[in-house]
């Protein structure tokens, strides 16, 4: 078992009492941030990324990981009291959710959430740490050509697959992958779209691109279109569950955690599907169906549970490939990059201590997780209550400190501003923002994989279909693009 | 029929983008070793794909509009969007010669003024406890580095 064995290395990584301290830090501060209203994990994850610029790999990539765990649970703390989800992935939780605390149970629904997610979190990390070796085996086969095949798959199914709108996900695609050309040439070191100016040399920053999206944006939308706000329900009642809770709750754990880290694996936008297949799956399978969409604690415990089992499934592509499936893990990936680290197979082999140390400190933030989300309940509730107004002031400071503290010049202000308007016209005019954030990451590595394939072919274009599995994945995604426009024009 | 002139303006916005990367590639570097492309390749490809995007949306915009757009939302309100607006000028302005703190409290105030409080001397306190914190845990303990500015902390 050499997975075991290295699972131990990097729980004695983790464990270090440094590490163990930066962990506790990341999940504080991941669930302080997360349970803000209208804060998802992306944006959490994004805005407090500097944080992390000087401390060293290790300690920064599990802090890190705390934070976007932390984020996770913190979410649905938000989303049970104040029916609003911070992302998409939350709307299923927010249905039944909300509703149980309405009804004077939002311990329960708080308590099946917190343990559903650590249940859930536990197991996908067993997953975790059982998948991953097969897959970095897999991925030493993969060649430039296969690489590229396999981002032009994620591009595709990230931004015209999921979503309402194939045009507006590749607008807003083709706007992250322009984004990504600014700054010098990998390659050759010519420099491309930088206008002279000595901040663009650099290239563009994703916490400058998503925080402006993100908070900015964001912000700017709730202020001219939402002004008025929700109002928060109040923790009343037990926070423990009922014998019925438990028994109707943990079988949903189970199926939720089933359905969540197969998705999350995939390039499948990570928890937003899922959560809403387990809803579906709970309200089939439920013996209580009159009491779906007045607060059912099945439609709660499912969907959290694939929500945190999907976000450690995101972790498989993206430590053994490098390939973000969600726009939180392509803000991840910017934090390995930050560090020079680029996450695949080599990283397994040359920086074992930090991918394990990584690994095994998701084991450890899922207890301290646990321990913050059920006893220090009170505190989450307590920072709901702060005025939005203040919350929105609160959230702009950081994000423009995210941004300022890139090169300390007013310039990486004003993108972030230029960045805030496009957010706010992207939300106005429903184009989603997280294919964006995903090509403006991606779009560089697919370019350095594409000239690398065609390098070592000498220019041969065709070594993209000669190879199988590079074909395979390039015929998957043509048919994934013409198919549902087949579809409808048959109808 | 729906049309929106924001649509149509947003779809020749996209073209536009995508026709100003093409002039900009056109005076990039072409030579690229074994691989046979430059420098300009992807760019090219890029261009021409939010040239394309923009040519659909247009097409969209002039067909009865942007399609599975949400029609529910209340009026626009102008004086909150300039508020937040004015908060991030300010601070873009200040923050290299008042600093961090300052800076920050004056963008804290003018975003709460535009989320409607009234409470400017609350806001103003509020903004400055938590920059002063920020700063502090920050610049001791992340080191961070920010601008004192006009406010220079005891550290």
């Amino acid at each position: 078992m050499d997975a075991l064995a290295a699972l131990i290395g990097g729980f004695g990584v983790a464990l270090q009492p440094a590490n163990l301290l930066w962990g506790l830090i990341g999940v504080t501060l991941g669930t302080l941030v997360g349970v803000l209203p209208g804060v998802g994990p992306a944006l959490t994850v994004a805005m407090l990324l500097p944080l992390t610029a000087k401390l060293d790999p290790t300690g920064a990539l599990i802090m890190f990981a705390g934070i976007y765990y932390g984020a996770m649970f913190g979410g649905s703390t938000s989303t049970i009291l104040l029916n609003t989800p911070g992302e998409s992935a939350s709307i299923a939780t927010a249905l039944e959710g909300n509703k149980m605390a309405r009804n004077g149970r939002a311990g329960p629904a708080l308590a099946t959430s917190a343990i559903g997610s650590f249940v859930a979190g536990s197991i996908a990390t067993v997953a975790l740490t059982l998948v991953a070796p097969v897959m970095v085996a897999v991925a030493l086969k993969f060649g430039p050509a296969e690489y590229f095949a396999l981002m032009v798959f994620a591009f595709i199914t990230l931004s015209a697959v999921l979503g309402a709108s194939t045009v507006r996900g590749l607008t807003s695609l083709f706007l992250g992958l322009a984004l990504g050309l600014v700054g010098i040439d990998s390659q050759t070191g010519a420099p491309r779209f930088a206008f002279g100016v000595p901040e663009l040399l650099d290239g563009i920053d994703v916490v400058v691109l998503a925080v402006g999206l993100f908070a900015v944006g964001e912000a700017l939308y709730v202020a001219a279109y939402e002004r008025t706000s929700g109002s928060v329900q109040k923790m009343t009642g037990s926070i423990l569950m009922s014998r019925a809770d438990w028994r109707r709750s943990w079988p949903a754990w189970l199926r939720g955690t089933a359905i969540g880290f197969p998705f999350g694996t995939i390039p499948a936008g990570g928890s937003e599907i899922p959560t809403f297949i387990s809803y579906a799956t709970e309200r089939k399978l439920t013996r209580h169906p009159e009491e779906f969409g007045n607060g059912a604690i099945e439609g709660v415990a499912g969907p959290e549970a694939a929500n945190n089992a999907a976000a450690t499934g995101v972790l498989v592509p993206l430590l053994t490939l490098g390939i973000p499936t969600s726009a939180t893990a392509a803000i991840l990936l910017g934090a390995f990059q930050n560090y020079g680290l680029q996450p695949g197979p080599l990283l397994f082999d040359l920086q074992k201590d930090l991918v394990w140390g990584l690994i095994a400190s998701l084991y450890v933030g899922n207890v301290i997780l646990l321990i913050l989300n059920l006893p220090l309940i009170g505190i989450w509730v307590r920072v709901l209550a702060i005025p939005r107004e203040l919350l929105y002031a609160g959230i702009l400071v950081f994000a423009t400190l995210g941004a300022y503290s890139l090169h300390q010049s007013w310039v990486d202000l004003a993108t972030l501003y230029v960045f805030g308007l496009l957010g706010f016209a992207m939300r106005r005019w429903s184009i989603p923002v997280g294919p964006a954030v995903i090509g403006l990451i991606l779009g560089p590595l697919a370019e350095t994989q594409f000239r690398r394939a065609l390098s070592i072919s000498q220019g041969d274009a065709l070594v993209f279909l000669t190879h199988p599995i590079s074909a395979t994945l390039l015929g998957l995604t043509a048919l994934l693009l013409v198919v549902p426009w087949l579809a409808r024009r048959l109808k | 029929m729906r049309r929106s002139g924001a649509e149509i303006a947003l779809s020749i916005g996209v073209v536009a983008l995508g026709a100003g990367m093409g002039a900009v590639t056109a005076t990039l570097p072409s030579e690229g070793g074994y691989a046979g492309i430059g420098p300009n390749f992807i760019p090219a490809i890029v261009a021409a794909g939010t040239i394309l995007c923009g040519l659909w949306l247009a097409f969209e915009a002039f067909t009865g509009g942007w399609r599975r757009q949400e029609e529910e939302r209340r009026p626009f309100e102008r004086a909150p969007f300039l508020w937040i607006s004015a908060g991030l000028f300010a601070q873009m302005a200040l923050i290299g010669t008042a600093g961090f703190v300052l800076s920050g409290t004056a963008l804290f105030a003018c975003v709460a003024r535009g989320f409607g409080s009234r409470r400017l001397a609350r806001d103003v306190a509020v903004g400055l406890f938590l920059t002063v914190l920020v700063f502090v845990f920050f610049v001791k303990l992340l080191n961070v580095s920010l601008p004192a500015g006009w406010m220079p902390l005891p550290l």
